[in-house]
């Protein structure tokens, strides 16, 4: 099923509809009641199967040798069976942005957007900073430490971030690693790679940093 | 009870599945906040994986190409990689990883 043409998932036990895009049970038993979700990676089998030689993979039961939907991803025009009715004139709908939310605010970064520099925003009253970590994950926090807001650099010659304190941040987990705020942690918000004809219906008044 | 957790990707609607010249009319099963739900194909039809099975190492490099995209999470310490090739046809994995219910989605 649809819903604002993004897929709309069913449990079997009680028939509730859940949003991929939000994670939320839209109606049904569960209404209201929200997923967590779980950080995730798109990446290659090579460049994962290297990161974690003891991976294991989801068997096969036969051989799968490319994707029946090309033709949708490579065709710019195809985004949804009904025309994408919020703000795809902003960009091509099928720009793909990692969206991150926090209540009713929300803020879109484009792939081109988000290079080695973090990316800072604002959701409602709360600073948040988007950047990729080492391992090419592309993760959110709330940029705020004891109630001060901080900003986050990247160290161009050896890859480290860093806030105005000199405190090193380790992306991949939210830790302070050393520096003055060693043993912080930054709040995590979620983060979701999806293309924008989708993200716009669920959040028409979302930011975009592009 | 387990917590059920999604793991979602890049969606946006998938083409239709099988073809859009063989689908029937959509039909609107819902409307909420104003705007409809539209059914395409009977629940189910998309099957989803409910017992996941694993393999590693060489056997999983067998089923594998090295540019084939993946779909990976790290969960206390243990790694899984769903082929996207593969998720194309069922869209949910229904997975158990360290007493999490999660649902792998794409």
């Amino acid at each position: 099923m649809l819903w604002r043409n993004s897929l709309i998932m069913v449990d079997r036990e009680t028939g509730t509809f859940w949003s991929q895009v939000t994670g939320r049970a839209i109606d049904g038993k569960h209404r209201g009641a929200q997923l967590e979700k779980v950080e995730a990676i798109e990446t290659t089998w090579e460049q994962w199967r290297q990161a974690h030689p003891d991976t294991k993979l989801l068997k096969k039961s036969e051989e799968v040798l490319g994707s029946h939907y090309q033709s949708y991803f490579d065709d710019p025009e195809k985004m949804g069976l009904f025309r994408a009715q919020w703000l795809a004139e902003r960009m091509p709908g099928k720009t793909l942005v990692f969206g991150a939310s926090i209540g009713p605010h929300a803020v879109a970064v484009t792939v081109g957007a988000l290079g080695d520099e973090p990316v800072a925003a604002t959701l409602g009253d709360t600073p948040v900073v988007l950047a990729r970590a080492l391992d090419g994950r592309v993760r959110a926090f709330v940029a705020r430490v004891d109630g001060v807001g901080i900003v986050l650099h990247r160290n161009q010659a050896n890859g480290e971030v860093t806030d105005a304190s000199g405190s090193t941040w380790d992306l991949s987990s939210g830790h302070c690693i050393s520096g003055p705020r060693s043993g912080s942690r930054l709040e995590s918000v979620a983060v979701t790679p999806v293309y924008w004809f989708a993200w716009s219906g669920f959040y028409p008044n979302t930011q975009v940093i592009d | 009870m387990k917590k059920l957790i999604a793991c979602a990707v890049i969606f946006g609607f998938m083409a239709p599945f099988p073809s859009r010249a063989e689908l029937p009319e959509p039909e609107v099963v819902a409307t909420i906040g104003g705007e409809d739900v539209y059914q395409l194909l009977p629940i189910g039809t998309i099957p989803a994986i409910d017992d996941p099975e694993f393999v590693s190492g060489k056997k999983a490099d067998r089923q594998m190409r090295p540019e084939e995209p993946v779909l990976g999470v790290v969960i206390a310490g243990e790694a899984r990689a769903y082929s996207l090739w593969q998720l194309d046809a069922h869209e949910i994995v229904n997975d158990q990883i360290a007493g999490s219910a999660i649902a792998a989605t794409w």
